[in-house]
């Protein structure tokens, strides 16, 4: 019951969310968890790259900070070279002027580009270094299976599986892929196979909308509607990744209300 | 950073292999394991490249070849980066087989053809299972060693494909080797250009020169159109559709049993399906791999019975195989577009 409940909390926040405009976040007074992968995000969508591009930036971020301790790099300074580094390995590729602007304009909201100057040089000399030093800790594995494709394949699957009127009925494909996408923002991603995580996000868009695969028994675990697409997926490991994502959404309101 | 250090000392350059655009390659022996290999340094060489970071070519190279794992493909050994450097560590591999082509001691029997034929498709086709493209096929990429094994090698150009509606550049492939496709300007094409690329490479083993060695782009459709015949609205549908299309004179195609005149007729099947003009009549590597020729006598040479050039101990140590590749560019003709 607890974990219905948490589901129920996280539809009245997005509601609330709706209502009341956001100001944008002082990178530079917030200091909370989940701070920095947002400002990597934001970055990210003013970069106008593609959101596999951001994933990858996320969990490069979130590798490198798995090896080394958050307090020995400036998070903000790894989050740009990670942004610059995924455009690179996925092929969408930004400019180095551009992650510099961007990124110094959204941690410096209101000033205007950098002239190209010391400070310019020298920071883009820090992102280059610091890309180099990522490549490095990483061991050069650079490789990321992304969720992505699983949660595609998915719900093609389920697509034709509920119906055509109950699937266009509810958002259910735009609520997994956002809550898939928001995942990227907690270094626990790290902690999930790929295809456990595209399960739980569609799963929990099926429980935002009240939405019942047909003919699955959810009391009986061997007969989840999930145990067809991956049998490993245990009803506790569900319950735990679901949480992990649930809490993203706490984690976002605690940095909204400072 | 200890560890770093350590791989500094790893490896023991022993010889100085060649020069390229990107990188300086190296002949070294890895003191842990006594293994002989092969150090290619990626250049770091204008103050403007310094600042853009790792060199998206060897990215590309490191990403692609950590995941995979083939006989016929090279083995990239260990990646290491060393002040603003990265350096990646593949197999040693003593020769290609643009330098066996060109050997005039070297006697290429029907049974060493097919033994490279095997090897390169087998390499391929477990690149296109994985959905990659190499996009760079040429002798000078099939690399071999002393145990006669080819390994498909240089993947800087290489790409994941199989996304609907990905567009690509077409400026891929030494043009010796290019697809009448590319030539035409496609932006979306697939694992018949590598095919195409396959089917050039046999030509060459059998005619010891290169097949169709256009110096323009121009001539390059120019030089497969006479000797394969000009394709037609019939041949192709929709050829013309294509970006860069334009007329041509139309040739007749010269049957290959008249430009390969020692080929058996199993082979000239095969040549005809890698050679097919419309890429959508092209084989599969593993269609290829299904042909009789493959399973006629004579059967391939076993690895260690392949020929390895003359001279090869010295010219190993010699050869300066990358720098043969900046002569040719400045001959023209040999070295692909770069992509960025």
């Amino acid at each position: 019951m607890k974990n219905l409940l948490d589901v129920m909390s996280v539809q009245k926040r997005s509601e609330a969310n709706k209502t009341q405009k956001q100001k944008p976040t002082d990178y530079r007074k917030v200091d909370k968890p989940g701070v920095v992968p947002r400002f990597l995000f934001e970055c990210a969508i003013k970069l106008q790259i593609k959101p596999l591009t951001s994933a990858s930036a996320a969990i490069i971020f979130h590798r490198f900070f798995k090896e080394v301790s958050s307090t020995d790099y400036d998070e903000y300074l790894i989050a740009a070279s990670a942004l610059y580094l995924a455009g690179k390995i996925k092929d969408d590729p930004v400019k180095i002027r551009d992650v510099i602007n961007v990124t110094h304009n959204t941690l410096n909201r209101g000033t205007p580009p950098l002239e190209l100057g010391d400070e310019y040089w020298s920071i883009r000399d820090a992102i280059v270094q610091a890309e180099l030093l990522i490549a490095r800790t990483l061991k050069f594995d650079l490789n990321i299976e992304h969720p992505h494709k699983y949660l595609l394949y998915y719900m093609k699957t389920l697509q034709s599986w509920l119906g055509h009127t109950i699937w266009s009925s509810v958002p259910i494909a735009k609520s997994a892929a956002s809550f898939l996408q928001d995942f990227h923002h907690s270094s626990k991603i790290l902690n999930h196979k790929p295809s456990h995580i595209a399960i739980c996000c569609l799963s929990l868009a099926l429980q935002s909308y009240g939405i019942q695969v047909p003919l699955a028994d959810e009391s009986d675990e061997a007969s989840m509607w999930y145990t067809p697409f991956v049998s490993d997926l245990t009803k506790e490991k569900h319950w735990e990744i679901i949480e992990d994502i649930i809490e993203i959404y706490k984690q976002e309101s605690e940095i909204n209300s400072f | 950073m200890q560890q770093l250090d350590g791989k500094l000392t790893r490896y023991e350059k022993i010889a100085f292999l060649g020069e390229g655009q990107f990188a300086t390659v190296y002949k070294a022996r890895d003191v842990l394991t006594d293994q002989i290999v092969a150090v290619k340094k990626i250049k770091i060489g204008s103050r403007e490249e310094a600042q853009d970071g790792i060199n998206r070519t060897a990215l590309r190279e490191i990403k692609l070849l950590h995941e995979l794992q083939h006989e016929n493909i090279i083995g990239l050994v260990d990646v290491f980066g060393h002040k603003s450097n990265v350096s990646l560590v593949f197999d040693f591999m003593d020769t290609d087989l643009e330098i066996i082509i060109k050997d005039p001691k070297i006697i290429l029997t029907q049974a060493n053809i097919k033994a490279y034929m095997i090897m390169t498709l087998r390499g391929l086709e477990y690149l296109h299972m994985n959905w990659i493209l190499h996009r760079d096929l040429k002798p000078n990429n099939l690399l071999v060693n002393t145990d006669g094994v080819l390994k498909i090698g240089d993947f800087g150009l290489a790409k994941f494909f199989g996304s609907p509606n990905r567009i690509y550049t077409h400026q891929v492939v030494t043009r010796w080797y290019r697809a009448p496709e590319l030539l035409f300007g496609a932006r979306q094409y697939s694992t018949g250009i590598d095919i195409w690329a396959v089917g050039c490479i046999l030509a060459e083993l059998l005619l010891r020169v290169p097949f169709l060695p256009g110096d323009s782009d121009l001539d390059q459709l120019t030089k497969i159109f006479q000797a394969l015949g000009t394709p037609t609205e019939e041949t192709w549908p929709n050829l013309n559709k294509l970006p860069d299309y334009m007329q041509f004179k139309q040739f007749p195609a010269i049957p290959l049993q008249h430009i390969f005149t020692a080929a058996p007729d199993d082979l000239i099947v095969l040549a005809e399906k890698l050679l097919a003009l419309n890429p959508v009549q092209r084989c599969t590597c593993t269609e290829a791999l299904c042909m009789k020729y493959f399973s006629n006598k004579p059967a391939p040479s076993m690895g260690h019975k392949l020929p390895m050039p003359s001279s090869n101990k010295q010219a190993v140590e010699e050869r300066p195989n990358l720098k043969r590749k900046l002569i040719d560019a400045l001959e023209g003709g040999t070295v692909p577009k770069k992509l960025f």
